[in-house]
């Protein structure tokens, strides 16, 4: 069942431009939907199931053959894939009406999966070549939909995006060449003994710091961040949704997470690199996001702060921030995926993505604001929205292992982001309504389908948030804790 | 070891001359014979596998494709670059050099032995039975990469 996640997207996708000849919009966005519906349910079903006994190891069997494909799924993991269905799903039901204007629908469906398939099959694999190659598959979807409009500045921005990706993909990859050639294999367990039986502390610190530039880049950490304010921004607001809410947390995060705590094991010179590059990334960005008039500029700029708190609580190293930054990663996925698809409704009803030519938006899309405040109050931690457990956790974190510091920038950008938060909310949906808008009315039905999903969801959450720690952010956290005790201080720095 | 030197040289030199050519179709001649440099290193280095593959398919198929490619558009106007990538890129790339040889000089130093590679067989072992999943991996780069070539090149139409 496991290899449904990536063979389902990748058959799909293989036959949707085929079916859009038939059927130009109908069944892409049925078949397209129900894939991603399927596999969200099997996420949240039977993939429970499958790690209740801990970890398990799948390999493929063909008519009763085995074939030497395998993955491996662990609390992790699942988690990982639960989070990309759940958005992927709105994202799909948001471009059912959203995508509907740009044309060629199936060709946009089939890069959306196979975007999903490069997604899951990163978060699946168990050898360091299939990471780099699952990454490469989301990234080249990725730069066609930047793209898809086709204008000059969705062009640019996608170019820009490619050649920032090579240097990643070039670090990656040179680094994955000095691990083979020291130890003979790929594989994440016969690496980490490889390492640790060659006691090759100074080549882990070199490949950690090749990854943290390469993974650092797919994440768009600042100093590696020069390419997300243009590329995001210009993609289609449901692309810009998943790049945001997941791309970057998947090619970035979870790799360089999966390596650092799996296979190297955190040292407590990394735990502070990634800690600080957090720190960084949260304060720089959210001053950088102030100033911005476009609104999905500012959204972008806001995902890069976002991520550094998640990198931040990740850095800790400690049970409760490891399970603090997860938890961030899922609300930051569900809360930015949201206000990105805001940001669409808005524009397409506006035609304009400057704030200061809204106004008063609120009383012709009621439900679009109504949401939009719900996403923009999670992100910028205010209870009892889950964004504010998540920020709380990393903080008590933070506080428990001393490093007060952290703690309080992490306190004082938080107050920033909600100052820039509520900018946006004042110049976009409050206020006077500008006499240009007279005419606009609420997204439609897809759309505020997709959005009002999303805003329930952050507010359940929010309140049932002990709930979904103790059954996903947990499993997640325990798999990157063990991987900790495994190898802690073994390399000499 | 003279031979080993002149091809790495010749290999970053065309690599050079391929990013800062101003003409498509010379950038494109100066990226196969680059390859081609390519090639040979990786015959050099007994793998000739890879150096088959470097040779046939980016010095000679991918070549093919560009300069079609080429033929078939027309240049409209100049194109206004920065003059800034003309001092950026060699100051990137003295940088890089030097990087590159003070981390590789004190790496190699200190690099334990290698052992023997967990990974041994034929060429077709390796590809069909030891890295399988990879195969799956390539086919959804080669899809991705299709999609996206009819996505960009799409006409817009004005009806949908």
């Amino acid at each position: 069942m496991i290899f449904l996640f990536i063979g389902l997207p990748l058959l799909v996708a293989a036959v949707l431009p085929l079916i859009g000849k038939v059927s130009k919009k109908i069944l892409p966005d049925i078949l397209a939907n129900a894939v991603f519906l399927f596999l969200f349910v099997l996420a949240i079903t039977s993939g429970r199931a499958m790690i209740s006994q801990g970890p398990v190891l799948r390999r493929l069997d063909w008519l009763g053959e085995p074939i030497n494909i395998q993955v491996a799924v662990d609390g992790f993991s699942l988690f990982m894939l639960m989070a990309i269905a759940l958005v992927t799903l709105c994202v799909g039901l948001f471009s059912i009406d959203y995508m509907d204007h740009y044309g060629s629908k199936a060709n946009y469906y089939a890069l959306l999966l196979m975007m999903m398939t490069g997604m899951n099959g990163l978060v699946l694999v168990t050898d360091f070549f299939s990471i780099y190659l699952f990454l490469e598959v989301a990234a080249i979807a990725s730069y066609a939909l930047v793209a898809y409009g086709l204008e000059h500045d969705e062009l640019e921005a996608s170019f820009k995006y490619l050649m920032l990706s090579v240097i990643a993909s070039a670090a990656i990859l040179f680094s994955i060449v000095v691990i083979y050639s020291l130890t003979g294999s790929l594989g994440f367990v016969a690496v980490g003994e490889g390492l640790r039986a060659l006691d090759a502390g100074l080549v882990v610190g070199f490949c950690a710091a090749l990854f943290i530039m390469g993974f650092g880049l797919k994440a768009a950490l600042i100093p590696f961040h020069a390419w997300l304010p243009d590329a995001h921004p210009s993609a289609p607001a449901p692309i810009s949704a998943i790049l945001s809410g997941l791309l970057i947390k998947v090619s970035g995060v979870y790799a360089l997470t999966r390596i650092f705590f799996n296979v190297f094991g955190l040292t407590a010179t990394l735990s502070q690199v990634l800690m600080w590059l957090g720190a960084v990334s949260i304060v720089v960005a959210a001053f950088l996001a102030l100033g911005q008039e476009d609104l999905k500029r500012l959204l972008a700029y806001s995902s890069i702060s976002q991520v550094g708190y998640v990198v931040l609580g990740l850095g800790i190293g400690t049970p409760l921030g490891i399970a603090g930054g997860l938890f961030h990663l899922f609300n930051h996925a569900l809360a930015k995926g949201l206000l990105f698809l805001n940001s669409g409704s808005v524009q397409m009803a506006t035609g304009t993505r400057n704030m200061d030519e809204m106004g008063g938006l609120a009383k012709r899309m009621p439900l679009t604001a109504a949401t939009s405040i719900v996403g923009s109050l999670s992100i910028s931690g205010v209870p009892p929205l889950s964004g504010f457990w998540s920020k709380l956790i990393i903080i008590i974190a933070l506080v428990q292992s001393g490093e007060w510091v952290l703690a309080v920038i992490a306190v004082l950008a938080s107050v920033l982001t909600l100052w820039y938060y509520l900018l946006f909310q004042r110049k976009a949906f409050f206020g006077k309504l500008n006499e240009r808008w007279t005419a606009i009315k609420e997204a439609p039905f897809w759309m505020t389908a997709a959005t009002v999903i999303l805003a329930l969801l952050t507010v359940g959450i929010g309140i049932v948030f002990t709930f979904v720690i103790r059954s996903w952010i947990q499993p997640a956290s325990d798999v990157l804790v063990q991987g900790i005790h495994l190898v802690v201080g073994s390399w000499g720095f | 070891m003279i031979l080993q030197i002149a091809l790495l040289s010749g290999l970053v030199l065309f690599s050079i001359l391929a990013i800062l050519s101003k003409d498509l179709l010379r950038s494109a001649i100066s990226l196969a014979i680059a390859s081609l440099f390519l090639g040979i290193i990786f015959f050099r280095m007994k793998a000739p596998y890879a150096g088959v593959f470097e040779i046939s398919v980016v010095a000679g198929l991918i070549t093919v494709l560009f300069i079609l490619t080429i033929a078939l558009t027309k240049a409209e106007g100049d194109v206004r670059e920065s003059n800034l990538a003309k001092i950026v890129f060699p100051l990137f790339f003295v940088v890089f050099i030097i990087i590159d040889v003070l981390v590789m000089k004190g790496l190699i130093q200190k690099i334990p032995t290698l052992p023997g590679s967990a990974d041994q067989g034929t060429f077709g072992d390796v590809l069909w039975k030891q890295r399988t999943f990879d195969l799956v991996g390539q086919l959804a780069v080669i899809l991705a990469g299709v999609f996206s070539v009819l996505a960009l090149f799409r006409k817009r139409d004005k009806d949908e």
